[in-house]
């Protein structure tokens, strides 16, 4: 009997379709033809290729560290089967009650720096919240958060730009946050970036390694049958949130060291360039499936391309046209893929 | 015999509607099709029966365009025709309605019935009278009685069902293949599409169609083929008795399909004593149990007879809490000790699992991996401290896809692939995985072929034999009939009867038709 049913299964195994480890590798290639390329095109100078030059390193993953900070969270928000638009604003949030705190009210590091990142946590968890408990669509409640995050960002600056001098005495912020504009390593190594990488490796830890990032595979993957399984549903889609809250707080902090100020409207389309690292590392918008390595080269691989565009002297308007380009040829292989696969997720 | 009415001779006057003969199939090493010989005559409803991966789905394409057979011809009344595309067998009056709809939720009926080929006005804007004054007559020629103005997502799966029919009216259908058009319907809604179909058939229209449903032949059809392994096994008359078929489908006796009882019955898993469950939230169409006693013993398999509505899957749901906000009133208790139920939490804490009727929607994530599935209700024993650790998960996998025979035993395979039979044993193995002792079972062999059927059964006997209690709802009587030990029936939220085994159908039937309250 047995032997009738296997006959009549023949099932397509995954692993056959060629396209799906282009998919499952999509960011690295993507990261290595930007790597390889950036080589090609680069500019010399005196017979050195200036791309790979270490002050031209430094600046790539250096500028990444902040949008890579967020596009972490979003990469679990998104596998979830939602969508967190307020990044940006909440990292401008984090900088400016970061300079306000440390320069206006006197605070030291130590209590400046959990209260920022409890304040950016919560504000998550609350969209969570509201998303979840209203069931209003995520995109919505973020939007009015992304608003909402902007608003306490201007009235915690009284509407200004608060510059942070380092020092003693009021007025001054303590001269160790100063050491996230510096460097390591000889003067080669961005305290940012080191920021982000111990941050990417806990998350990547978090998702792959831990029951709570089955969770979000789960819930992302189908809701209705995670709850059946006795899954904490709401709880998981309300602490996503909550996570992407954190990695916004923390990058606005890494903002404000990085540039000693705290600007209430910095960070505006910062929460785009996340969610491009997400796609592009293959994290599908639907949730359910998708990797943090991926949400990682993502990142790296929109930093390098603008790098390459900028040595190269390409204005302003290719750099946004090739930007856009590499989002679609992603999304569009995913798909590609999901259609061989015969299955639209 | 009463089905030689469809009279040979007819057949031998005119051609008939749709043939095809000698079609070969392969895909790289599996050869779909064998040679497989196929004839449909105008105003016949033609049953097609095999299990999954017979070769009907692929039979299906060849007819509607969308497979290209390696070998064989077709005509079409009598002239040799050629699909390259499902377009061109379309325009041929060749219609698919598939089992997934292809209708758009939120557009309304009459908009849906002229997707594609709307009627405009002369400024070139939505005919809106138009269509629904044309959205109607198609409606009406289905004998559907709905209004086009309706939202296609306020429907019921049934109603869909008809609308899809009636589009395909408006496509000018000459052939038209059903593929398991009541897998989702009630037992009323089947009833109304039968009616429908039966129209259809008297205006000439040629059927095709596909079930699993043994117990659909005698109601409609005029003919069955039975295709096993890519070819023909077999043609029967409606009549044939089910038995018959069944052999002919799989090559074993009915009765065969059923593993004996086991005798032992241990103590009572879950009892209800006159209980009712209050929702929250009333909702219509939601038949809350009312006034339900019943109890299930260690190793005991308890069946849940009762037609659509009679408030079965309710509850089963609201046992386990799921989607359901609300509290048990009356006497319901687990192990002998009062409880209460009615949140997933308290149901898995007290032992109890469920597998609802609909795997794909609430049993699966169709595209993650059948490891990552069969975990997904126990994470816990596989992430001691909260760790994932891959080993423990591995045996567990390993496991589990022996135990429940799941083919192929490949735990990165994506669900999506999997078969449907095969598909639900992986919702078994997530679910028992957590070692229940209390099944609450919804359906549990729907859209499944008679092969894995019986697969299931003999899982679910081999786990009663081990002190499983299982509470099966089905509205397959011969399926209670063969499996339980006790079948309990319900009628309008009441549990009305209770039987022990060798009950026969027609007393069941009865009973559910809430008949004998009156008498």
């Amino acid at each position: 009997m047995t032997e009738t049913i296997a006959a009549a299964a023949p099932v397509p195994r995954p692993r056959k379709n060629p396209l799906a480890y282009l998919v499952r590798f999509q960011s690295l290639l993507g990261l290595i033809l930007v790597l390889v390329g950036g080589i090609i095109f680069s500019p010399r100078r005196h017979g050195h290729i200036l791309f790979l030059n270490t002050e031209n390193v430094a600046n790539i993953v250096r500028s990444i560290s902040e949008t890579g900070i967020l596009a972490l969270g979003m990469t679990f928000v998104i596998i979830a089967g939602g969508i967190d638009l307020s990044v940006g604003a909440v990292l401008g949030l984090s900088s400016v009650l970061t300079a306000s705190l440390l320069v206006n009210q006197g605070w030291g590091l130590g209590s400046t720096l959990p209260l920022v990142i409890v304040v950016c946590t919560v504000f998550g968890l609350a969209q969570g919240f509201l998303s979840t408990r209203l069931r209003i669509q995520a995109f919505i409640v973020t939007l009015a958060g992304l608003q909402a995050a902007r608003g306490l960002a201007l009235i915690a600056s009284n509407n200004t730009f608060i510059n942070i001098n380092y020092g003693q005495g009021p007025g001054n912020a303590p001269p160790a946050f100063a050491i996230l504009g510096e460097r390591l390593l000889g003067d080669t190594f961005p305290v940012a970036t080191l920021v982000f990488i111990v941050l990417a490796a806990l998350a990547t830890f978090l998702l792959d390694q831990t029951r709570y990032g089955r969770y979000v595979f789960a819930v992302g993957g189908n809701e209705r049958a995670a709850r059946l399984s006795g899954i904490p549903v709401r709880w998981v889609k309300i602490s996503v949130y909550g996570l992407s809250g954190l990695c916004a707080g923390i990058a606005g902090i890494v903002h404000a060291g990085q540039f000693s100020f705290g600007s209430p409207n910095d960070g505006t389309g910062y929460e785009l360039s996340a969610i491009a690292a997400v796609v592009i590392g293959g994290t599908d918008l639907f949730g359910g499936a998708g990797s943090m390595i991926g949400t990682i080269a993502g990142a790296v691989m929109l930093g390098a391309l603008a790098n390459i565009l900028q040595l190269n002297d390409v204005s302003a308007a290719m750099q946004l046209l090739a930007t856009g380009a590499i989002i679609v040829l992603a999304a569009g292989l995913q798909s590609l893929v999901g259609a061989r696969d015969g299955s639209t997720r | 015999m009463a089905a030689g009415r469809i009279g040979m001779g007819k057949r031998n006057v005119v051609p008939p509607l749709l043939t095809l003969s000698g079609i070969e199939k392969r895909y790289g090493g599996v050869r779909a099709l064998r040679g497989a010989d196929f004839t449909l005559a105008a105003g016949e409803i033609h049953f097609l029966l095999g299990e999954n991966g017979a070769g009907k789905s692929t039979l299906m394409g060849v007819i509607s365009g969308a497979v290209q057979p390696d070998r064989g011809g077709m005509t079409l009344a009598g002239n040799p025709v050629k699909f390259a595309t499902p377009r061109d067998a379309h325009a041929a009056g060749i219609v698919m309605i598939p089992q997934e709809l292809d209708l758009v939720p939120g557009l309304d009926i009459a908009a849906n019935l002229f997707l594609g080929h709307e009627k405009l006005t002369r400024f070139g804007t939505m005919a809106r009278g138009a269509m629904v004054h044309g959205a109607k007559d198609l409606l009406h020629r289905a004998g559907v009685r709905l209004d086009p103005r309706l939202l296609v997502s306020s429907l019921r799966m049934g109603e869909r069902q008809l609308v899809a029919i009636a589009k395909a009216l408006a496509a000018e259908a000459r052939i038209l293949i059903l593929d398991e058009p009541t897998a989702a319907l009630s037992a009323a809604e089947a009833e109304h599409l039968f009616e429908t179909v039966r129209q259809l058939k008297t205006r000439g229209v040629g059927i095709i169609y596909i079930s699993h449903r043994l117990e659909e032949v005698p109601l409609i059809g005029d003919r069955v083929t039975v295709m096993r392994d890519g070819v023909v096994v077999g043609e029967a008359p409606p009549d044939a008795p089910q038995a018959d078929l069944v052999r002919m489908l799989v090559g074993k006796s009915f009765q065969d399909l059923f593993p004996p009882r086991a005798a032992r019955i241990g103590r009572p898993l879950i009892a209800l004593d006159h209980a009712r469950f209050v929702p929250a939230v009333e909702r219509a169409g939601w038949q809350a149990p009312r006034d339900v006693s019943l109890t299930v013993h260690e190793g005991e398999v308890v069946g849940l007879a009762g037609l659509m509505g009679a408030g079965r899957t309710e509850l089963l749901s609201s046992l386990y809490g799921f989607e359901v906000r609300g509290q048990w009133q009356g006497g319901v208790s687990v192990d002998g000790k009062p409880a209460v139920l009615g949140s997933i939490g308290a149901a898995r804490r007290a032992g109890i699992g469920y597998v609802t009727d609909d795997r794909r929607s609430t049993g699966l994530v169709l595209g993650q991996s059948v490891a990552r599935n069969i975990v997904m209700s126990t994470l816990a024993k596989v992430t001691p401290w909260g760790f994932v650790s891959a080993a423990r998960e591995q045996a567990e996998v390993s496991d589990a896809l022996n135990r429940f025979d799941v083919r192929p035993r490949l735990p990165s395979a994506r669900v999506v692939n999997l078969s449907g039979g095969n598909q639900q044993k992986v919702v078994f193995a997530k679910e028992l995985l957590g070692r229940p002792r209390l099944l609450l079972l919804d359906e549990p062999t729907r859209g499944v072929d008679v092969g894995a059927k019986s697969e299931i059964y003999r899982q679910l006997r081999d786990l009663a034999a081990a002190g499983l209690g299982v509470l099966v709802a089905s509205s397959e009587l011969p399926e209670l009939i063969g499996l339980c030990d006790r079948i309990v029936v319900m009628h309008g939220g009441v549990t009305v009867a209770s039987f022990a085994a060798g009950v026969t159908e027609e007393t069941l039937r009865h009973h559910s038709l809430g008949e004998a309250l009156v008498a």
